[in-house]
Parts: C-alpha cells; structure tokens; sequence
C-alpha cells in the first residue's frame, strides 16, 4: 500500500513534455484525455491529413519536379518530427511518397497514436500501404523513360532563366571579380566565403572581409597587405562600415562611397523615359501614366462578348476560396481574441459574416461593384482616405466622360423599391 | 516570378482579394516582369512569403495590364516597383522618411527588411494605427525623387 502511493507520487512528479500540447506536464496519462490536449491533437492531424491529401494527389499522378520547385515542395512529418526535404528527387513529393511509405514512419505513426492517444484505428489513414507504393513506383518509371524519350528529342526541361542569367553581364562580371577577390582576400584569414553570385551573399562576404579589416589595423595597412586588384573590394568593405554604424573615422570618410556600393550592387535598371533619377540609388524604372483608356472592342474586332467576360471574372473569386475557407474557419475562434479596435475590425466581421454565409450554400449578393476601389490615402491629398477614394471616383468619371461622352450607355433596369431589395438581400 | 507567386492582371482579382484578406497584411507589389529591379524585389517576396505567410499574403500585380490601370491612377504609381499594404481592406501607410508614405518604392536590401516592415506594418495595423513609421535604418530605405503632380 504504502509502495504504491509512493509509486504514485513519484509518478505525478515526473515531468514529460507533450509534443501536441508542446508543454511539459506532470499529469502522466490522464494529460491525454484533456479537453485542450483533444483539441490540440485533432487539430494537428487534420492538418497533417490535408497536407496528406496534396501528396496523396501526386501519388496518384506523379509529376517531374521542377529544380526551382523543389525548396518550396517539403513536409513536416510530426510523428517522427523530421522535415521530408525534396532536394534530392526529381518527382513532386518524391520524397515524402517515400517516407509515408516506409516502415520506420509506420511505426512512429502508431508509437505517436499510443503515446497521444489519436486511436489507433486511425493509424492507416497516416501512411501509404504498401500495394500504393508500388503502384507509385511503377508510374514513376514510365514517367522516366517518357521524360528521357523527349529529352532524347529535344531538352524537355531546361533550366530556367533565373534573375542572374538575366542580369547585363558586366555586372556578372563585376562580382565574379569581386568574389575573386574576396576569395583570395580571405584564404590568407582562413574564411572561405560561400561562394554565390547573389546579393546577399555578397554582402555576407563582404562583412567577411570588414570584420577582418576592423581587426587590423586600419584599412590602408590592410589593403597594402593584399593586393587590390579591384576598387569595388574598398568600397564594398566601406558600404558593410556605413551599414553598421561604424565610429570610426575612416569608416566616415569612406561612407561617401556607399551609395556608389550600393548601385553596383543593383543590377543597372533601364530607365523607360530615358530620365534619369540620379539620387544615387538604385534607378527605379518610372512608368509614365499615360492613360491607356481601355479600347472597348466588339464582335467585329474580335473581342469576346460582355457575357463571357462576366464568366471570367467570377473565376479568380473561386481561385481564391480555397484559402480563405481555411482562414475564415481557423480564424473563427481566433476573432475574440483580436483587438476589437484594430484597423478595419468591422470590416472584417461584416466580411467574415458575408463569407460564413456563402459557406453555407446561400448565395450572398457578393457581387460588389466593377467599380469598387478601397479606400486609399493618396499621395498629395489631405484628409481621410474616403475622401481621396471620392475624389478620385469623381476624376475618373470626369475623364470618362469627357471620353466617351456619347458611349456612355446607361443599361435600363426595372424600378424596384428599397424595401424589396433589402428583402431580397435577406 | 509569375509561377511563384500569384500575379494579378485583372482588376476585379485585385478587388477581390483586398477585400477577402482578413486580419492578414496584403503586400501588392505593382512592377512589370521584365524590370530587373521587380525581379530582385520579387525574388525577396518570394524567398520570405512563406515565412509571413501567418500575418500577411503576398502577391504581385502586372502594370502592364489594361485592366490594372485604374489602380496605377489610384495609387499614384510612378516607379516600379511599388509596393502597398493593404489591411483588412484599408491603407496602410508607411512613414520611411522618403516623400511618399502611402506606398513603399524600390526593393528591399535583404529578406529581413521586408520581414520587419511587414510585422511592423501588422503590429500597428493590430492596434489600430493607420500609419506606421519605418523600422528600417535610412540607409537601408531606397532614396527616390518625387515630382508633383502635374508639373
């Protein structure tokens, strides 16, 4: 008798950390039936199982995965607390197939359903059985022998232009320099720098370089040291000083060439008015305003009929409903939390009460105006951002009408009373 | 830039998403495809989209388009790339020192900045504040020239 209280107690005081809770609890087993953890755990696993259905979806049709794709395409498995990376393979979800598939998975799926408590008649509904899995697997050699049958043919895929193949070469060039130098520069302070053509890499390795020189002496002791074959060395080192707020005088001095960095830094913009903003930083591109009034064609020029713009209109609408059908339902009990006074509350009750109805199957009178802008403070007007929408509404018609002022057709409706239409709206 | 992120080119897909993103920072990123500026911009949008994917959505609109061109008026959109908050259907406005609050012009540094001017853009917006000022230091905002209006 006396052991087993002593049991107990030992036990209460023993702490375990819950992964579905992520808190650490004394409660032993009796954790796994309260409310919170419940919850907690439901909703992992529908998390997890809707992140399941998108592989379960490239199981079916497996896909090539694009290499610039493959950073985005991942999966956090939480049974086994390891993120399923798709570096390495070459069909979407190549990897995470694989992993679901595999019986170390399998069996963390049912010591997790044990542990938590999720049922374990539940356990397959986490996994990819086995006869699946081969199914997948044969497709995939199809696929592959397909892919090298094209390839053979011409290149099926070949690599994408990224930002840096568009780039003009002399910039390429400049840093290609630059990382030379740097490369040279830090192999005598055995700092190899990462060794890549972005920006941002090249500031890293320029802080690389920097941090050495503050080490030094000063930077003409060091630079007399190395040889510089290249100015952008000193300057880029100068542009990290300014960056950083540097005391030092020479970092002062030398701060005036920062913004001449800093351009280098950007690839050279083209100019489209041939005007040229020399504020020292980056050239933006200024678009001019030109008001390109919409050329309203019609069947003889070819353009599609009022009717079926309208259909294509509706589309982005239900492209985006996907997510927000999540947002709404996972922000739902969220809402009581958020500040009431925060920017656009009402709005977004109002609007959340309009899509929770639309959810339901009523069809809302959600269709706001074509001519529907937000509210937006402009750039040289006073007062609020209602009365910039206003006035901005009315420049706009006053253009329009100037326009076509014999165009303006208004379309005939039948008269129906206010009160009818609040009805209808009900 | 376009299969990363969803890129917009009708005015009625920007209405509708200003006005179903709840609670949610909207960044529109108003640029042309072509632009080496954008591209570097958008390529710091999309390597940190999935990072503020809780407080903000991301998305990018064509000015090139026929049928965004009301919204270039609007937004008084004179360099590309321009950048502007939305949340919950409301401007948001940045005060970064440069001549022009009501949208952010240039790209950003680094991943980081956008980072910190979207929380800081979310935490103001979550209390009520119609305006932010920058969190950025000034030598990391992009510097440009504004003429007035009509001159």
């Amino acid at each position: 008798m006396n052991q087993k209280k002593k049991k107990n107690s030992s036990e209460q005081q023993q702490f375990e950390y819950c992964e579905v809770c992520r808190l650490n609890h004394n409660q032993g087993r009796r954790h796994n039936y309260f409310p919170s953890h419940k919850t907690s755990l439901a909703t992992l696993l529908t998390r997890f199982q809707s992140k399941l259905s998108d592989v379960k979806f490239f199981l079916k049709t497996p896909m090539l995965l694009r290499p610039e794709h493959a950073h985005q395409n991942r999966l956090w498995c939480p049974f086994c607390n390891s993120d399923v990376l798709e570096l390495d393979s070459h069909l979407a979800c190549g990897n995470a197939i694989e992993h679901l598939a595999s019986v170390e998975h399998w069996k963390s799926v049912k010591g997790f359903m044990w542990k938590y408590g999720g049922g374990m008649d539940r356990v397959d509904l986490f996994r990819i059985s086995e006869a699946d899995y081969a199914k997948w697997e044969k497709k995939c050699k199809s696929l592959k022998t397909e892919a090298a049958k094209v390839e053979s043919f011409g290149p099926a895929f070949e690599p994408l232009n990224n930002i840096h193949n568009e780039l003009n070469d002399d910039y390429v060039n400049s840093f290609q320099q630059n990382n030379v130098n740097f490369l040279n520069f830090s192999v005598t302070n055995g700092v190899v720098p990462l060794h890549s053509y972005t920006n941002e890499r090249a500031q890293v390795s320029g802080s690389v370089l920097s941090s050495a020189s503050e080490a030094g002496p000063s930077l003409h002791n060091m630079s007399g040291g190395i040889q510089v074959r290249d100015a952008k060395y000193l300057k880029n080192s100068s542009d990290y000083m300014e960056n950083h707020h540097c005391s030092n005088s020479l970092a002062r001095e030398c701060s005036s060439y920062g913004y001449l960095t800093s351009r280098s830094v950007y690839p050279g913009a083209r100019i489209a008015n041939g005007e040229d903003i020399s504020l020292g930083f980056p050239k933006l591109t200024q678009i001019s305003s030109t008001s390109q009034e919409a050329i309203e064609g019609n069947v003889h020029t070819g353009a599609p009929p009022p009717w079926f713009d309208a259909t294509k209109g509706n589309q982005p609408d239900l492209a985006w409903k996907p997510e927000l059908r999540d947002h709404v339902s996972s922000k739902a009990g969220k809402s009581s939390k958020l500040n009431p006074k925060r920017v656009g509350a009402a709005w977004a009750e109002r609007r959340k009460l309009e899509l929770e109805l639309e959810r339901k199957g009523g069809h809302v009178n959600n269709n706001f105006d074509a001519d529907w802008l937000p509210n937006f403070g402009r750039v040289w007007q006073s007062g609020t951002r209602k009365e910039s929408r206003k006035e901005f509404q009315t420049e706009n018609k006053a253009t329009h009408k100037a326009d076509h002022q014999s165009e303006m057709l208004m379309p005939l409706q039948p008269y129906v009373s206010k009160r009818m239409r609040r009805d209808a709206s009900e | 830039m376009e299969y990363l992120l969803p890129t917009l080119r009708e005015k009625r897909e920007v209405d509708s998403l200003i006005r179903d993103t709840l609670d949610k920072v909207l960044v529109l990123r108003f640029g042309r495809p072509s632009d080496a500026v954008c591209l570097q911009l958008d390529d710091i949008l999309y390597k940190s989209a999935r990072d503020v994917s809780r407080f903000a959505t991301v998305a990018l609109v064509d000015v090139d388009s026929e049928d965004i061109q009301v919204y270039v008026k609007y937004f008084d959109i004179t360099f590309i790339p321009s950048t502007v908050f939305f949340f919950n259907a409301h401007h948001m406005k940045m005060d970064s020192g440069s001549a022009d609050h009501t949208k952010w012009v240039g790209t950003f540094m680094r991943k980081q900045d956008f980072i910190d001017v979207v929380e800081a853009i979310y935490r103001g917006a979550m209390k009520g504040k119609l305006i932010v000022s920058c969190p950025l230091p000034p030598e990391r905002i992009p510097k440009f020239q504004l003429l007035y209006k009509d001159v």
